[in-house]
């Protein structure tokens, strides 16, 4: 037995005739993992077939050991799921009524699950507000009271589709901060998918990329963005221009980007990075990748496949 | 939820989930769930089921008083009647009033109801709930397409559970605001009208009790039906409600149309298969149907017309229409 808490084999879901996921085989490592992807890339299909809410069409699956066939209802309870449709939920009831009874519905008993219920409130920060009606909440409110929902029977794995859509940057930090969290302290096993790269990044060190309803790519975030790595970023003081033109008297590519100077790599760059900051008299103050990196290795990895076709 | 960042930091540095190591419960406390959740938050927020199960209570309390003022004159009028009876000819005919329009609008003169002029104003309650039924019940499943709720049930219970479940929750409604009143109405004039062997009305108190839960079978069917095809509570039940009207509507006035008549067309219109039925629980075959005014009788068991096995079979085959759509559609279009 691996440790890996999900295993697919084949798995595929045709809808009709159209493609959800074909043959997909990943094994998930524990800890956090982001699914990552476009929009139809069927990151959703694979969470809701892995949840039992569809059937696939082909294929098995096991989440922490269980089959996803023959054992549904025990992936289930271990499972906290943030489904990425935007909710009303049930608009006239309270916050802390509506996530005890989730709770219900994964078989914790009456006062467990109101005790539970206040508690993920708590976690999510709606504290104050769980006896307000849902209806009366905010877009980044109703985000948190789904991760409550989602957290009130003490699942193993927590997989949060989509959790930033809509929200502004405060709320979305809030939200990745969270589910982070919820790895780092609280020692769930996270999958986040999402189309935004720098969610992913921000939230898990390990990454599946999905594409028209197959695996592109999987690995460390770090791994897959070092090979792929097209440019280094450095911030310099000092004689800045002196600096630049050094590199470019060297044959290196270099452009202004973002208040980065980013220079393209080829042979040697670090080293002439270093050379050319010395011999210009410069203070290196930044020196690496840009923080969406990930972004380039998603664009090259499209853009491969299309390639390839 | 702008200012709320800093005391969100302080909660997530501070707060750590107590693991769960009870046991979890079983599938039909979940089920029973959605049902008890469904429920009492329907009794919270609606002050018309509050006013209407209080309202039904005063009616029949009322019915009662009525009853037993003038049981004594009934009494010496007609010496072969028993107190026994009185409580048949006056319990059956309310219930049946819980399915007819006729009855709930001109009153049901088959029976005795009538003679104290309760019937009306029972019937005129029977209409509110149905109407409340038809509302509250049309927003079971519609209301989860509308909120997309739904994704949130399937990720945590099988889908036929969740169809258990909505079932549920309208039975304890139709318990509650339909079987719970007669069943009190029952035991109040068996209290009331004394004099009694409790064996020999028991088959009146199982009447009371298997028809009001046929009728909720079948509100439930038909209710859960509509609501699974539209994602509005309010086309759900205007929808409902029209059917439930225009099919009672269908037979008399067919009837009235022909002369009198009672054609094959009963077999459309489910109150009234109701009504029917309810004499078939009964155990009786022959049946008194007041259509406007002209009274007719029906053989149920005769080989002519209509029949006993058809009737049941209408009413199943409602039945299993109803639930066979709520399973197409949970199954096949909420969640393909
Ligand atoms: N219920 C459905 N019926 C028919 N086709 C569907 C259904 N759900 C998804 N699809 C199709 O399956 C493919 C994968 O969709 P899916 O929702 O899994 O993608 P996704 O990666 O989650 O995308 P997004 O980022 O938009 O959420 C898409 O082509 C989509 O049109
Ligand atoms: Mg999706």
């Amino acid at each position: 037995m691996s440790s890996d808490i999900i295993t697919t084999d084949q798995l595929s879901k045709f809808y009709g005739s159209i493609l959800g996921i074909h043959e997909v085989s990943i094994k998930v490592p524990p800890g956090g993992v982001g699914f990552l992807g476009p929009n139809g890339a069927g990151k959703t299909t694979l969470i809701r077939t892995l949840l039992g809410i569809i059937r696939p069409t082909k294929g098995t699956a096991h989440v922490l050991g269980y089959n996803i066939k023959s054992e549904i209802n025990q992936v289930r309870d271990r499972i906290g799921y943030i489904p990425e449709f935007n909710t009303s939920f049930i608009p006239d009831m309270t916050a802390m009524k509506f996530v005890a009874f989730c709770g219900r519905m994964n078989g914790l008993a009456n006062a467990e699950s109101k005790q539970r219920a206040s508690d993920s409130l708590y976690y999510v920060g709606l504290g104050e507000e769980r006896y307000r009606k849902l209806g009366t909440f905010s877009l980044g409110m109703k985000q948190k009271v789904k991760l409550a929902s989602a957290l009130v029977h003490d699942p193993d794995i927590i997989i949060a589709d989509e959790p930033t859509n809509g929200l502004d940057p405060t709320g979305r930090n809030q939200m990745l901060d969270l589910i982070k969290n919820l790895q780092i302290d609280q020692n769930k096993h996270v999958i986040l998918s999402s189309h935004l790269l720098r969610d992913v990044e921000q939230t898990t060190d390990y990454a599946i990329v999905f594409s028209e309803g197959e695996i592109l790519a999987q690995g460390k975030i770090k791994e897959l963005t070092s090979g792929q790595r097209t440019s280094i970023s450095v911030k310099v003081k000092f004689n800045e221009d002196l600096f630049i033109r050094n590199l470019k008297d060297k044959g290196y590519e270099v452009w202004d980007e973002g208040g980065f100077i980013e220079v393209k790599i080829s042979s040697d760059t670090e080293k002439a990075i270093f050379n050319a900051a010395y011999t210009a008299g410069t203070e290196i103050r930044y020196f690496g990748s840009r923080s969406n990196t990930l972004e380039d290795v998603f664009v090259d990895l499209f853009q491969n496949k299309e390639g390839i076709k | 939820m702008s200012d709320q960042s800093t005391k969100n930091d302080a909660y997530v540095r501070k707060f750590s989930f107590r693991p769960f190591t009870g046991l979890r419960r079983g599938r039909i406390f979940r089920m029973w769930s959605i049902s008890w959740q469904w429920w009492i938050h329907e009794w919270d927020r609606s002050r018309a089921i509050k006013v209407l199960i209080g309202f039904q209570i005063f009616i029949l309390f009322l019915t009662n008083i009525f009853v037993l003022t003038f049981k004594d004159i009934q009494l010496q009028a007609d010496p072969t009647l028993t107190t026994g009876q009185i409580l048949e000819d006056t319990l059956i005919p309310l219930v049946r009033g819980i399915v007819s329009f006729q009855t709930r609008i001109r009153g049901e003169s088959a029976g005795h109801g009538d003679e104290f002029g309760t019937s009306f104003s029972i019937g005129g309650t029977s209409l509110f709930i149905l109407l409340l039924a038809v509302l509250v019940g049309s927003g079971l499943i519609a209301d989860d397409i509308t909120n997309k709720t739904n994704e949130i049930y399937y990720s945590k219970l099988e889908k036929y559970e969740y169809i258990m479940g909505k079932f549920g929750a309208f039975f304890i409604f139709g318990n509650v605001m339909i079987t719970l009143p007669y069943v009190l109405e029952f035991f109040l004039l068996y209290i009331g009208l004394g004099n009694m062997d409790f064996l020999a009305v028991l088959p009146v108190l199982v009447h009371v009790i298997l028809f009001t839960e046929l009728v909720n079978i079948t509100y439930a069917a038909i209710i859960l039906a509509f609501s699974s095809l539209t994602g509005r509570r309010l086309y759900a039940g205007l929808t409902t409600f029209m059917l439930l009207f225009l099919a009672n509507m269908i037979v008399p006035s067919l009837a009235f149309a022909q002369g009198g008549e009672v054609g094959l067309q009963l077999l459309t219109d489910v109150l009234t298969l109701l009504l029917v039925s309810s004499y078939l629980l009964d155990g009786e075959s022959i049946i008194r149907l007041d259509l406007l005014g002209r009274e007719h009788t029906l053989n149920l068991a005769n080989g002519i017309g209509i029949e006993g096995w058809m009737i049941i079979g209408s009413l199943g085959l409602f039945i299993f229409l109803g639930i066979s759509i709520v399973i197409l559609q949970v199954y096949r279009r909420h969640s393909a």
